[in-house]
């Protein structure tokens, strides 16, 4: 009877998980549920429309924004709050339902990240084109902002002089 | 490219849900309002290239490996260094 049970339960975890080759983590199984669908893509990369996020470790703010179409690209996110605490989006409520939630507190905002290279003390946030997110309902869509008030250079950490 | 000439309150439409109407015109500006659904988001062309460079270079940028990166920002953060 346990030997049933198992063998019924076995294929549909299988099933969940979908294996994914990427560039930096070599093959890498993630549940299904957790892939974040982006109808309008990243700006830039408009046939990329599915990602999973990757934290990048623990104590780290970083995490991989790693798409599942192409193993090689990835892009560095953090959370936008970290790098500017009093960050404020306007979003729309066509924003709100057209990411599949209720309220706009369901939302999280991510700014992708440029690290130079052998430069990592100059990394700097994209605060001007956020990525939008439901986590509950995985969909997310990067917006455009007001550039009197924004920039996709944002530096997060203080200039060494 | 379709050139149209339109005056101050006309509009023209773009496929079955996308209206662009003249607003206003003044001197060398034009003021214009767009209507169209949540597929079709609408951008000033300038802003979205800059955000679309940014992204490329972002992607160029992205290193093999974090530990540089978030090791630089916990010196930063917490005065402490990373182990790894």
């Amino acid at each position: 009877m346990k030997t049933e049970t198992n063998l019924k339960f076995r294929p549909v975890d299988e099933e969940q998980k979908i294996k994914l080759k990427t560039t930096r983590f070599g093959e890498i199984e993630v549940p299904r549920e957790n892939v974040i669908h982006m109808p309008g893509g990243v700006l830039g990369f408009p046939g990329y429309k599915d990602y999973i996020l990757v934290p990048h470790k623990e104590n780290s703010p970083f995490l991989w924004y790693q798409s599942l179409d192409d193993p090689a690209l990835a892009f560095v996110v953090i959370n936008a709050l970290i790098v500017k605490p009093d960050y404020d989006v306007p979003i729309s409520s066509a924003l709100v339902e057209g990411l599949s939630a209720g309220r706009i507190e369901e939302l999280e905002l991510l700014a992708i990240v440029t690290i130079p290279k052998d430069r990592p003390q100059d990394m700097t946030a994209n605060l001007l084109g956020p990525i939008v997110i439901n986590p509950a309902k995985r969909l997310a869509k990067q917006i455009v902002l007001d550039p009197e008030r924004y920039s996709t250079k944002t530096l997060i950490l203080p200039q060494k002089k | 490219m379709l050139v149209l000439t339109r005056r101050k309150g006309e509009s023209i439409i773009i496929g079955d849900d996308i209206r662009v109407y003249v607003v206003d015109v003044k001197g060398k500006q034009v003021r214009l309002g767009i209507e169209a659904p949540p597929h079709a988001p609408v951008h000033r062309e300038e802003v979205y290239r800059i955000i679309q460079l940014e992204n490329q270079y972002a992607a160029r940028e992205a290193p093999l490996d974090l530990n540089q990166a978030s090791s630089v920002w916990k010196e930063e953060k917490e005065g402490g260094k990373d182990e790894n």
